[in-house]
């Protein structure tokens, strides 16, 4: 059977080329989607600053709920530090170093900050140098830190300040003002960090109990050793002991984020992109049975079983998979490097997180494939395999079928149940609820995929009906074949309506949901003016104080960000959810209106939490009742609700009240403060110079212009938007092969007509009609089927019933669409109108 | 259900009561019953729309009949399910259909052997031979078949037909795109496999001229056997064929 199979590709070698263009995809974007979880999974920032020590202890910073992925904690939870005596008395063990991080930042001769990546921990002891290289920690020039007017620096960040050991340079320590240090040293290390002498540090970190992180140093090859004693003595305080690779992730607590970022994204994409590889792939496995159904049909009169002919089909598939698999495989791992590099360079991943390629992803694609291929292979010769022998010699080629009752049923019934599904947006004001749309979309299109032939009849009937006596003869006969051929039409009709509703919905939700966060948080936002201090890793201590005095300002509160973990009862299961949270205070609502719809901001005193009011609805969290959330830095905290606001997009799910998540953030300094001022002049000038006055302040407009533009996108909406141009490449190329073979399928029909009369210029012109016809069905069918739910998607999100997105989407998805179906359709009519009339009626 | 042949004696293709009603009430055949003996060549004629095609169908197991019974080589084929019908078809019924009884992809030998190649039997290689040297297709063997003329192609498809030893050979208008040389080429084809192999085999045409070539001729009009003629003249049917028109 094989060798039968591959002896008779060579004459449908277009056909298998398509279906193999359709696996490469395919693999190429399975591959890449596998890259990625894998790396979200399995990738370790390198060890960097850590590189000297062998061995890690530090705190878990996921959040491990019971039967499901772990969440990462963003907040740096802390060791205690009586842990490094105990260990140190290990055999074993050379040194053991407790590393402290806290907010510090250098100023250049000007008074400026020099900027630092992490500037929340660039403060460390002096020890923490012997964690960074396997030699000991030699300072480039210079000594040790002494006494507490000493530090030592970086090399890179000297450089940036331009300057050298021995000079005098102030430093802006965790929130007190600057202070002067002699420098005693410029040292050579790979992160950038500002070392003072351990008993400083400790004094300046002001947790004397506590350490970030202990590192030991040991002698050469004892390492596993001691970390396996190591973990012993630590069994049950959930702390972990690490080595080798994975060091580097407890560096900084935010790589846990980017990687659950990782895995979260591949897994939004796979859904996706499987649906369409299968559907591309059965689509060109159709197109390559259907072109020898004369071969395959007299195959069945010569004695082939139809389980023989499905084997032959399946054959036939597995050749084109076999040339294109090892290439697509390739491809995928080439464009997971590109989304990596998408994604750093938007500063979503760390860029030093490597990807992690293994033959995993591969084996998985190749898998799935394999599989896919020969199901689809054997589903679309099912037909034609159980088609009576008897077609081999019939000549008719009309299709006499009615379209299945039952299938319009059935269709219909999905339509309606899709645009059900497309209400939730007036419901649920979340991301969950946007996509509900772009679901409904889909599961419309499919609806539409099944009734299709009913409604392309119908079409085909009233538009036959209205083209009058007085029609030319091309029209006239293009309504008549769409009328007739309703089966054939309602299959490329639909396919082109999918992919039209397809990127309009996902696109439109992903720029709709953009836009109502960008108008939650500006609508939200009273106070004109922001302070921020990005380079000091939070704003100093006083300068609340400072502000409120100043001339011509109304209020100001502070707001920050951190992370919770909400578990919660749903349909009888624990879920565990992590969210994005603001902290508040009480006078918040002086700054920000947040539209709360039941109880007030003002009672944000000690452990209390606001809730948006889809959660609240949700997850049964009204005013006076009481919620357990784990803070982010995984301590569970119970807390009473005493608000409940609507502006959940913009703002997140919950608000903590400021008491709840002291002590609770890598650091306690405020992240940036917001003012409402009277709107003077006066007002705006004492702010300015108050910012001027202290170094590192940085005082902006509390709602910047580009709010909504999509370069500040978060970056799940790049990937999506990406994924959407390759994968709507990927379905136009499908479309283009089904036209192109249906065109060619229809050289008999053709040469029928031409000898009845109808001149070449006829037929192009008849065909052009029904290209139109079948771009103007499609369009048109794709725009009713995603215009209520879009509208819904508007009016639940923004309040007006159409949604927000690019004024060229539309215009250009139909332009391309038009495109499409033309070309397909008139390039293969005049290949097909070359052949003699008379020899394409003898049909071969 | 394999290679053993049936006791000697059971004719080649026995039809009883076979009914064909397509959906929309056109009755194809009607209350048809035909037996065709071992080694006999039988000539099925009538007006397009007398059923001669379905008929030949139903016989050869393409298709099933609404109610009687087809028994081929004694064997019963009506309600058995497609793999069966499939697997009895390639054992025991040879094939040539009016055009387009070749795959264009495959050389000569390898459609000729592709009923065998089916079945997961390989080919008697002298028997083979036999065939191929005596239609003269010896040379053309890794030919494909857009390269042989349609005479040859026609002679190809009849050693397809032969080469699984078929109880009967269906022959569906053999020479209705043929030239008139090459029609009288498998047409004496056909009647000296009858005669020297003792092949049996059922021609349906139009022709008056192929059908005389045949001992037994059925007319049939309207899904029935209206008459049975023996050896007859190609005049005798032709006249018959336009007394049928008449009615």
């Amino acid at each position: 059977m094989f060798r039968l199979a591959i002896r008779m590709v060579g004459h449908r070698i277009t056909a298998l080329i398509a279906v193999a263009c359709a696996v490469l995809g395919g693999a190429a974007l399975i591959t890449a989607t596998g890259v990625l979880a894998e790396s979200g999974l399995r990738s370790h920032l390198p060890a960097g600053r850590l590189a000297g020590a062998d061995v890690v202890v530090a705190a878990d910073q996921e959040f491990r709920p019971p039967g499901e992925l772990p969440l990462a904690l963003p907040e740096r939870r802390r060791v205690p530090s009586r842990l490094v005596g105990e260990l140190a008395g290990l055999p074993g063990v050379t040194a053991a170093v407790g590393d402290l991080g806290f907010p510090a930042a250098l100023l250049d001769a000007r008074g400026q900050v020099v900027p630092t990546r992490d500037p929340q921990v660039a403060g460390h002891g002096w020890s923490s140098t012997k964690l960074a290289r396997p030699s000991a920690g030699a300072p480039l020039d210079g000594g040790a830190p002494t006494g507490s007017g000493e530090v030592a620096v970086d090399s890179a960040t000297a450089a940036a300040a331009g300057i050298e050991a021995g000079d005098s340079v102030r430093v802006v320590v965790d929130g007190r003002p600057a202070a002067g240090y002699r420098v005693s040293a410029v040292v050579d290390v790979p992160a950038a960090g500002i070392f003072f002498a351990d008993p400083t540090a400790a004094r300046l970190a002001g947790h004397a109990d506590r350490v970030d992180l202990v590192g030991l140093r040991t002698e050469p090859g004892a390492g596993q050793r001691v970390a396996a004693e190591v973990r012993t003595r630590l069994k049950g305080t959930g702390l972990l002991t690490v080595t080798g690779a994975d060091r580097g992730d407890t560096a900084a607590p935010g790589a846990g984020a980017s990687r659950s970022l990782l895995v979260l994204l591949a897994g939004s994409l796979s859904g996706i992109v499987l649906l369409i590889t299968g559907f591309v792939m059965a689509s060109a496995l159709a197109v390559s049975v259907a072109g020898q159904r004369r071969d395959l049909a007299l195959m069945r009169a010569v004695g082939a079983t139809p389980k023989q002919i499905r084997r032959l089909a399946a054959a036939q598939s597995t050749v084109a998979l076999a040339v294109a698999l090892v290439p697509g495989v390739g491809l995928g791992y080439v464009l997971a490097g590109q989304f990596r590099r998408l994604l750093a360079d938007r500063g979503v991943v760390p860029s030093e997180l490597p990807l992690t390629y293994s033959p995993l992803p591969a084996l998985a694609a190749i898998i799935l494939l394999v599989l896919a291929v020969q199901v689809a292979a054997r589903c679309s010769a099912w037909r034609t395999s159980r088609m009576p022998a008897t077609e081999a010699v019939a000549e008719s080629r009309s299709e006499p079928r009615e379209p299945s009752r039952t299938r319009t049923r059935v269709g219909v019934l999905v339509i309606v149940a899709g645009t059900a599904l497309s209400a939730l947006p007036l419901f649920s004001r979340t991301v969950i609820g946007a996509t509900a749309t772009s679901i409904a979309g889909i599961i419309g299109a499919i609806g539409l995929a099944l009734a299709g032939p009913a409604l392309v009849r119908g079409v085909g009937g009233a538009a036959a009906r209205a083209t009058g006596a007085g029609a030319s003869a091309p029209t006239w006969l293009a309504m008549a074949n769409l009328r007739a051929y309703a089966l054939r039409n309602a299959g490329i009709v639909s396919t082109l309506a999918m992919a039209v509703v397809f990127v309009l919905t996902y696109t439109l939700t992903q720029t709709t949901v953009l836009a109502a966060t960008a108008d939650d948080t500006r609508t939200a936002t009273l106070a004109q003016q922001r302070l921020t201090a990005p380079g000091l890793g939070g704003l100093p201590t006083g300068t609340l104080t400072a502000v409120r005095d100043t001339a011509g300002v109304r209020a100001v509160a502070p707001v920050g960000t951190t992370t919770v973990v909400w578990q919660y009862r749903q349909f009888g299961d624990t879920v565990s959810e992590s969210a994005p949270a603001t902290i508040l205070t009480p006078d918040a609502s002086d700054v920000l209106d947040l539209d709360v719809t039941d109880g007030s901001l003002g009672r944000l005193r000690g452990a209390t939490v606001a809730v948006s009011g889809d959660a609240a609805r949700t997850r049964s969290a009204t005013v006076g009742r009481r919620v357990s959330l784990v803070l982010g830095d995984g301590v569970r905290v119970d807390a009473e609700v005493v608000a409940v606001y609507g502006r959940g997009l913009g703002f997140g799910s919950v608000v903590l009240s400021h008491d709840l998540a002291a002590g609770h953030t890598t650091t306690t300094l405020d992240q940036s403060l917001l003012i409402r001022t009277d709107g003077t002049a006066t007002a705006r000038q004492g702010l300015t110079a108050l910012a001027a006055s202290r170094p590192g302040l940085a005082l902006q407009p509390a709602n910047l212009p580009s709010a909504d533009g999509l370069e500040d996108a978060p970056p799940e909406v790049w990937i999506n938007l990406a994924t959407i141009v390759v994968l709507l490449v990927y379905l136009l190329l499908s479309i283009a092969n089904k036209l192109v073979a249906a065109t060619a399928q229809r050289r008999v029909e053709l040469g029928a007509l031409r000898l009845n009369g109808t001149t070449p210029r006829q037929i192009r012109s008849m065909m052009r009609r029904e290209a139109a016809m079948t771009a103007a069905t499609a369009l048109v069918t794709a725009l009713l089927l995603s215009a209520l739910p879009l509208a819904l998607l508007g009016q639940g999100f923004l309040g007006r019933p159409w949604p927000a997105g690019p004024v060229w989407l539309l215009p250009g998805l139909a332009l391309t669409v038009t495109v499409t179906a033309f070309l397909t359709i008139e390039l293969p009519t005049r290949q097909a109108l070359r052949t003699a009339p008379a020899d394409a009626v003898r049909a071969h | 259900m394999n290679a053993t042949r049936t006791a000697v004696g059971a004719p080649a293709i026995a039809l009883t009561g076979v009914s064909k009603a397509y959906p929309g009430g056109v009755r194809a055949l009607d209350d048809v019953s035909l037996t065709v003996e071992r080694g006999t060549f039988l000539a099925v004629m009538g007006p397009s729309g007398s059923g001669k095609s379905t008929l030949m169908h139903c016989a050869a197991g393409l298709d099933s009949p609404t109610s009687g019974s087809v028994r081929i080589d004694g064997h019963e084929i009506a309600g058995l399910n497609e793999n069966r019908r499939t697997e009895l078809r390639r054992e025991r019924v040879g094939f040539v259909f009016q055009a387009y009884n070749l795959i264009p992809s495959l050389s000569i030998e390898e459609n000729i052997t592709l009923p065998l190649r089916l079945a997961g039997r390989s080919p008697d290689h002298d028997w083979l031979r036999t065939l191929v040297e005596r239609v003269g297709l010896a040379d053309r063997l890794t030919h494909r078949p857009a390269e042989l003329s349609g005479g040859q192609q026609q002679r190809a498809a009849v050693v397809r037909a032969l080469v699984a030893r078929p109880a009967v050979v269906f022959a569906d208008e053999p020479t209705g795109a043929l030239d008139l040389r090459s029609a009288h080429e498998v047409l004496d084809l056909l009647r000296d496999l009858v005669a020297d192999l003792g092949q049996t085999v059922v021609m349906v045409t139009h022709d008056p001229a192929a059908a005389a070539r045949a001992h037994h001729v059925l007319v049939m009009a309207d899904g029935r056997v209206v008459e049975a003629m023996e050896a007859p003249t190609a005049p005798e049917l032709a006249s018959r064929l336009v007394a049928l028109g008449e009615v």
